[in-house]
């Protein structure tokens, strides 16, 4: 969810449904295939939609160009190096092609191209979440569930409500361990410690978290949430033929490239 | 009863409503009857306890279709009785602002925020917005529609809500404790907002608030219940707090501290009749005189600390800069120099953003300090390890809750002694002396969470000073809190101090500032702008540099023209006293 005022963009204006439905059947693709085609095209396909599509800050635009190879990098190698030797095709590509040795354990290349493989699967489908993910804001979203899917307002906006609980429990939490600190009491090291330390944080945080939202319930409430079937909805979520379009060419787009890979 | 016309049906009428929570024995509020006409402002009054809020919430039907209670007698909203229909459908006669101005908050922007209750309504979408527009204009946020609440202060958010309120388009508005958890400039900008309300006489007010001093100008009529819930006063405000002050102070019910100080005075023989309730009706009834006799000397306090000279101090602080957030984060603390003698009792003032929490946290090493700027008995608490530090200075969050650790209220205690080298019986000892101390003996078993809000508080108190620690570092000890249970938290702070532990205490309540503390250290934009003796700081020009009120004696004596020598009175206890406690 990108924070703030809906940027300019064709992207920010497609209804967000749209922006899911256009990609989910290349994630679905992406999950099934094993060559490198494929989840390299889709990537790349999201990554310049997403570029082009959708106004972002610097930084963020940065990071994604920047990102995103070296993430791809760690996660080949270490999903390569994770590879079990015995399980690779002794005439895959790149088998006998040796890039580290530590004793009689090889990485060869082919390993890491297994590792390449599934790294760009992950990416792959990241990016194509991102397609939604950073063009549309919460309420955006809610809008088009409850207007054009039908989802119930009542589950719809008590999930925006909830959202708002999360930072208020990142600063809650920090105050808690602050608190615990003062006590001048550490648990020990060790897994059995780390346990009992995080439940001594947990239940502070639960006692709050449910008396906060007990109020906040009582406060919608009071507002008449939940009043009627249905509530007046200011901003209309439309689905237009530009969204029909989008979700179409995303379609034939993947098509494509399954049928070229 | 009332003044209201009786031709005029009441918008609310409550017959008979006795309120039992599940689980509870008895019902609080226990056989309220009493109506609310439109335009009225009336005040519900009443001890800790006694079904306030239960009362409130009964009044828009979330008790009993929200809140397990059961309900005997009859709640009538505009005719309908209340628990034959929904929340949603009453909520359009009657509109809720509840005490935790972050509770209230759905929406990641103000306008959405103030549509939110109409569209629940299903009012068309172009009404929406005349009427949050109106609302936001009321209360002065206008201009910052398109702004997350979050990015608006206490008193911004607690005005939001009103609006949110009144957006509802509910001809009663009802406000349980809208300032409790705001400070000074908050509770002024909510009852700026309030004060316009009530003149316009749009809505039927009902609002509950142990703030007197606040309100008590801009209500008509006053409801008083007891200890067990049982309505004793209904009528006109002004009468009613005039002619039966003693009356409700026996209840337990707070007064504005302008009256309970004409009833010091009464009885030391000044008699000002009537009543005042405010400070310039106290300030003008004293300058009406033309004698007073000279305030009281205080001798029952423990003796002034030494001069600093002669005893080293408990906390010594030098050239201390903190900053929030890490290296590069914001400098909240300024070169700050401070000495705290042993047995002190310090507060520290500011407004919000003042930088005295986070003072008090680099003393207490809560904050790390630079090495070097801060000492506590011979201790850099930045520096020392938790349990050494724990034997020095002792600190209490807003929250006692944050702070617990164990599950029964001995091990709470016990916990604190962990690591200081004590023999089993040794430690068995301490936390006996401190359940006695703290009055927590028949609840050593009870786990900390299951505690009520005071007996928290005392207990927080206790693990702070388990490990015999002589500096106690208190952080807003009284926020969101009834003053009842503030007064019974600054009695034990008292008593701890007179037993000789120092105390330290960060705070917004001027009065209660005045009242207990001996000295006051005064914060403005980080900086120390100075500290003293609580009466010279009170009655000196710190207080208005700082952009802080001064408490409501202190108003009332600070302009007299005939009786210079009270300019310095600012605490209850210099007011002259009668003979029955000379």
């Amino acid at each position: 969810m990108s924070a703030g005022a809906p940027r300019p963009g064709f992207l920010a204006r497609l209804n967000p449904l749209a922006k899911i439905a256009g990609p989910l059947p290349a994630m679905a693709a992406v999950i099934f295939t094993r060559d490198l085609f494929v989840p390299s095209a889709l990537l790349l396909a999201s990554l310049v939609l997403i570029l082009v599509g959708a106004r972002l800050r610097a930084w963020v635009v940065l990071a994604l160009i920047v990102g995103t190879p070296v993430v791809i990098a760690l996660l080949a190698l270490s999903f390569g190096v994770w590879t079990d030797p015995a399980r690779i095709d002794p005439d895959a590509p790149g088998a006998t092609v040796v890039l580290a040795e530590v004793g009689d354990w090889r990485f060869t290349g082919a390993a890491f191209l297994i590792g390449l493989a599934a790294a760009l699967r992950i990416v792959a489908v990241v990016m194509l979440s991102l397609i939604a993910g950073l063009s549309t804001t919460g309420p955006e979203l809610v809008r088009a569930l409850v207007q054009n899917l039908r989802v119930p307002y009542r589950i719809g906006y008590t999930a925006l409500a909830a959202l708002r609980f999360v930072p208020r429990f990142g600063h809650e939490l920090e105050v808690i361990r602050a608190a615990h600190r003062v006590r001048g009491v550490e648990h020990g090291r060790g897994p059995i410690a780390w346990v009992r330390r995080t439940l001594g944080l947990a239940i502070p945080l639960l006692a709050s978290a449910i008396r906060h939202a007990e109020r906040v319930a009582l406060a919608m409430d009071a507002r008449a949430f939940g009043a009627h079937p249905t509530r007046t909805e200011r901003i209309i979520s439309r689905w237009r033929v530009a969204d029909a379009v989008f979700v179409v060419l995303c379609w034939a787009g993947l098509v494509a490239v399954l049928l070229a890979g | 009863m009332t003044s209201a016309e009786p031709s005029v049906p009441p918008l609310v009428a409550l017959d008979d409503v006795r309120i039992t929570y599940e689980g509870a024995g008895a019902p609080t509020p226990d056989g309220i009857t009493l109506d609310v006409h439109p335009g009225e402002v009336v005040l519900v009054l009443g001890p800790s306890g006694c079904g306030k809020s239960t009362l409130t919430l009964a009044l828009n039907g979330l008790v009993p279709h929200d809140v397990p209670a059961r309900i005997e007698g009859t709640v009538r909203v505009a005719g309908l009785d209340t628990s034959e229909r929904p929340v949603g459908v009453l909520s359009s006669h009657v509109a809720m602002v509840f005490q935790d101005p972050d509770a209230q908050v759905v929406t990641g922007r103000v306008l959405d925020e103030v549509a939110f209750g109409p569209e629940n309504q299903l009012v068309p979408a172009g009404e929406v917005l005349a009427r949050a527009e109106r609302a936001l204009k009321l209360v002065g946020l206008w201009e910052r529609r398109d702004d997350d609440p979050d990015r608006l202060s206490g008193g911004g958010r607690q005005r939001l809500a009103i609006a949110c309120a009144l957006a509802m388009a509910s001809p009663v508005l009802v406000l349980d404790e809208p300032t409790a958890n705001l400070d000074p400039a908050g509770i002024d900008e909510v009852y700026a907002v309030l004060r316009e309300l009530a003149a316009e006489r749009d809505h039927a007010i009902v609002l509950v608030e142990h703030n007197l001093d606040a309100a008590v100008d801009l209500v008509d009529r006053v409801v008083v219940l007891d200890r067990a819930g049982r309505l004793v006063a209904d009528g006109p405000a002004d009468e009613l707090l005039r002619s039966r002050a003693d009356e409700l102070a026996e209840l337990g019910v707070w007064l504005p501290v302008s009256t309970l100080a004409a009833m010091r005075l009464r009885d030391a023989g000044v008699v000002l009749d009537p009543l005042p309730l405010t400070p310039a009706e106290l300030a003008a009834a004293l300058d009406a005189r033309a004698e007073l006799p000279p305030p009281a000397e205080e001798h029952d306090r423990a003796p002034a600390p030494a001069p600093a000279s002669a005893t080293t101090p408990a906390v010594r602080v030098r050239g201390l800069s903190v900053r929030r957030g890490g290296r590069r984060g914001p400098v909240v603390v300024h070169d700050v120099d401070l000495d705290v003698p042993p047995g002190d009792f310090l507060a520290i003032v500011g407004a919000n953003g003042a930088g005295k929490t986070s003072l008090l946290q680099a003393i207490a090493g809560v904050l790390p300090a630079p090495t070097g700027t801060v000492d506590v008995l011979g201790l850099d608490p930045a520096r020392a390890d938790a349990r050494e530090r724990s034997r020095r200075i002792g600190f209490v969050f807003q929250n006692p809750e944050h702070q617990f650790l164990a599950a029964s209220v001995a091990e709470e205690l016990d916990v604190g002694l962990r690591g200081h080298s004590l023999t089993a019986a040794e430690r068995h000892e301490v936390v006996e002396r401190m359940l006695r101390r703290f009055g927590l003996d028949a609840l050593r078993a009870q786990h900390p969470f299951l505690l009520s809000g005071g007996q928290k508080r005392r207990l927080s108190v206790g693990t702070a000073l388990v490990a015999g620690a002589p500096v106690l570092a208190l952080d807003e000890p009284t926020f969101g809190q009834d003053r009842e249970r503030a007064a019974e938290l600054l009695d034990m702070l008292r008593s701890v101090n007179d037993e000789g532990t120092t105390v330290i205490v960060v705070t917004h309540d001027l009065q209660l500032v005045a009242d207990h503390a001996t000295r006051t250290a005064v914060m403005a934009d980080g900086r120390l702008l100075g500290v003293g003796p609580t009466a010279e700081v009170l009655a000196g020009p710190l207080i208005d540099q700082a952009g802080l009120r001064h408490p409501p004696l202190a108003r009332a004596t600070r302009g007299l023209a005939r009786h210079p020598a009270w300019h310095g009175v600012t605490r209850l206890a210099q007011l002259p006293r009668g003979r029955a406690d000379a």
